[in-house]
């Protein structure tokens, strides 16, 4: 077995080779902060305009922000099964399998990554949201909580992900898949409209949904300041990072085999 | 101790192919030990599962005494791999390559940074140490792989196809970086090439694999030696008789009117077979008399794999092997 020492530098070790990369070419992490951006500047002052869309007195534009992050760490860590896919084609995978660092090293560094990007997307639509003057609440706790909350659904679905490419095994299956995944998630979601306005059907589907759980205690931080359900939405996207975790450390060898 | 010890080893793919048939041997500590055979004929295979990538459907491997498939981590901490394909990170550099890999190695981090300004100046990659990879040519990237092995230090070094895709000159400075990584630190290599000169000069024993069954191993002298005789390559024009009488040699290989014939002694036999074929209508042109090379040694031994389709094959993994390279 693996020193914990040993596990935790590897992790650490995948993580800095994520982030090496971004440092020499990071034109796509801006890349990936526009479509969030469209839909606040686009969609968000649209319909800003409408009264009542939001419940408890928020804007239109408030009630989408946690909404809008939420989806695009979402769109950024689905991404992760398509590079291991891609590695595995260039022979990268094999090498990083072929290393004495554990299977999970290799899951949980990649997936630590996708946190750093989704961070990265937080700041960014942060940063927006100060520019354009949507009214958050910028409490450096709450902040913080948002960006753990970041972290770990980030992690959730990279490896989520990484699980996935391992059955899948090509680029375009995990293109197609990711979108079948991630459209279905954000619209079945309560992150552009509030529930209450969903047919009765969707309703179902949204109670069952991790992105509203995630978007909800984003919301909880960022707008209305009740934690009451912070504990479960949190002890639940722990629960299932973990179990993702396990899964892709377990399944990812199929990949090269 | 010895470095490797395979036993039985099988592999059955899930499509139903059988590409390992009950392999076993040995490769000795401080050895450097060539893996030869035609495409598909199992070695990469074979590697897969001695460094733990793949899981034998039967039989066992262990890499100084562990068990590879009990105790895998501990068996890849011993190991260094050098893929068939290049496999460098384009996205790093070279020196962000050698130290990640270092790190996800365990080397003490008092070394590290030592042993890796070592491994780029003899690599000749310092000035270069700092260019993303994607940058390098083919040959750096290779030498930049077999650096890895000089900053980790593994007691046993795979190297799957090190010289493919390699200029000449290329070619023998690996040989000889490999030549030396088994001389300075002891470093037990397993080597698999298609390249029977590359393979005489660098292996100290190899086995040659076809079908996924070890057909013959030995030392290359011992290999020719078994052989018996001399090689007689006959020039011929005209159509060919079905075979020769077994009392004048056997055909080793026969392609385009250049029929290659191993005698017991050669000069006795020249005059023979001439008779013998000019008796059957076949002209011939010219005959030469030659010790028996590896060549002959593998044209003899994985002859049954080597038709039109492995060929095929061939050229069709080569070009995927360039498009990897392009990216
Ligand atoms: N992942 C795989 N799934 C199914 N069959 C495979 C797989 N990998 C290899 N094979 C088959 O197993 C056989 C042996 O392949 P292997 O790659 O071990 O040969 P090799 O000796 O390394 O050939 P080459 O010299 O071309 O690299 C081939 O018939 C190949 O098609
Ligand atoms: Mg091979």
């Amino acid at each position: 077995m693996t020193s914990p020492q040993h596990l935790v530098s590897s992790v650490l070790t995948i993580a800095e080779m994520e982030a090496r990369k971004l440092r020499h070419d990071s034109t796509e992490l801006w890349m990936r902060a526009v479509q969030p951006a469209l839909w606040l500047l686009i969609f968000g002052e649209v319909f800003n305009g409408i009264r009542g869309l939001a419940p408890g007195g928020f804007s239109y534009i408030q009630f989408i922000a946690p909404g809008v992050l939420a989806q695009s760490v979402l769109f950024v860590s689905i991404f992760y099964g398509i590079t291991i896919v891609w590695e595995r084609d260039v022979g990268l995978l094999t090498k990083l399998l072929s290393t004495p660092s554990p299977r999970i090293a290799v899951v949980v560094g990649k997936a630590l990554a996708a946190g750093v990007r989704g961070v990265f997307q937080g700041v960014m639509i942060f940063a927006l949201a100060l520019i354009i003057g949507v009214n958050l609440r910028f409490d450096p706790f709450d902040v913080a909580g948002v960006f753990i909350v970041v972290v770990l659904f980030a992690m959730c679905f990279a490896s989520l992900s990484m699980t996935l490419a391992s059955f899948l095994k090509t680029r375009d299956r995990m293109m197609g898949i990711g979108q079948a995944i991630t459209i279905p998630l954000f619209f079945g979601s309560n992150a552009i409209y509030p529930v209450s306005l969903m047919p009765a059907w969707l309703q179902v589907i949204s109670a069952y949904n991790p992105l509203s759980y995630v978007v909800d205690a984003m919301r909880a931080m960022l707008l209305t300041g009740d934690y009451s359900s912070l504990p479960l939405d949190i002890f639940a996207l722990v629960l299932s990072t973990a179990i993702f975790i396990g899964a892709a450390s377990m399944v990812l060898k199929r990949l090269i085999e | 101790m010895r470095a490797i010890e395979a036993r039985s080893l099988t592999k059955v793919y899930p499509g139903g192919t059988k590409a390992v048939d009950d392999v076993s041997f040995d490769v000795e500590e401080g050895e450097i030990f060539g893996l030869l055979g035609p495409n598909g004929a199992g070695k990469t295979t074979t590697i897969k599962m001695i460094t733990t990538l793949a899981r034998p459907s039967s039989g066992s491997a262990t890499v100084f005494g562990v068990d590879a498939s009990r105790s895998p981590e501990q068996v890849r901490q011993m190991l260094g791999f050098v893929p068939q394909t290049i496999s460098v990170d384009g996205d790093l550099t070279g020196y962000e390559n050698l130290l990640i890999f270092a790190k996800l190695f365990f080397v003490e981090r008092g070394q590290r940074k030592a042993r890796i300004s070592e491994a780029l100046e003899y690599f000749g990659l310092t000035e270069r140490a700092n260019d993303l990879v994607k940058h390098y040519s083919g040959g750096m990237m290779r030498r930049l792989e077999i650096a890895q092995a000089l900053v980790n230090r593994p007691r046993l070094l795979f190297l799957d196809e090190p010289s493919i895709g390699l200029d000449p000159y290329s070619r023998m400075q690996v040989i000889k970086q490999i030549k030396e990584l088994n001389q300075n630190f002891g470093t037990t290599i397993f080597v698999t090439t298609h390249d029977m000169n590359e393979a005489d000069e660098l292996c100290d024993r190899l086995a040659i694999m076809n079908l996924g069954k070890i057909a013959v191993s030995g030392s290359p002298t011992e290999l020719k030696k078994s052989m018996g005789g001399d090689v007689l390559t006959v020039t011929v024009s005209g159509g060919l008789p079905d075979s020769i009488p077994k009392e004048l040699g056997s055909t080793i290989s026969s392609e385009e009117g250049v029929v290659k014939i191993l005698t017991e002694d050669g000069e006795r036999a020249i005059p023979r077979i001439t008779d013998y074929l000019e008796g059957k209508g076949t002209l011939v042109e010219s005959v030469s008399l030659s010790r028996p090379t590896l060549d002959d040694v593998f044209m003899k031994y994985a002859k049954a794999g080597i038709t039109q389709e492995t060929s095929f094959r061939e050229a069709r993994s080569a070009r995927r092997s360039i498009v990897r390279h392009g990216r």
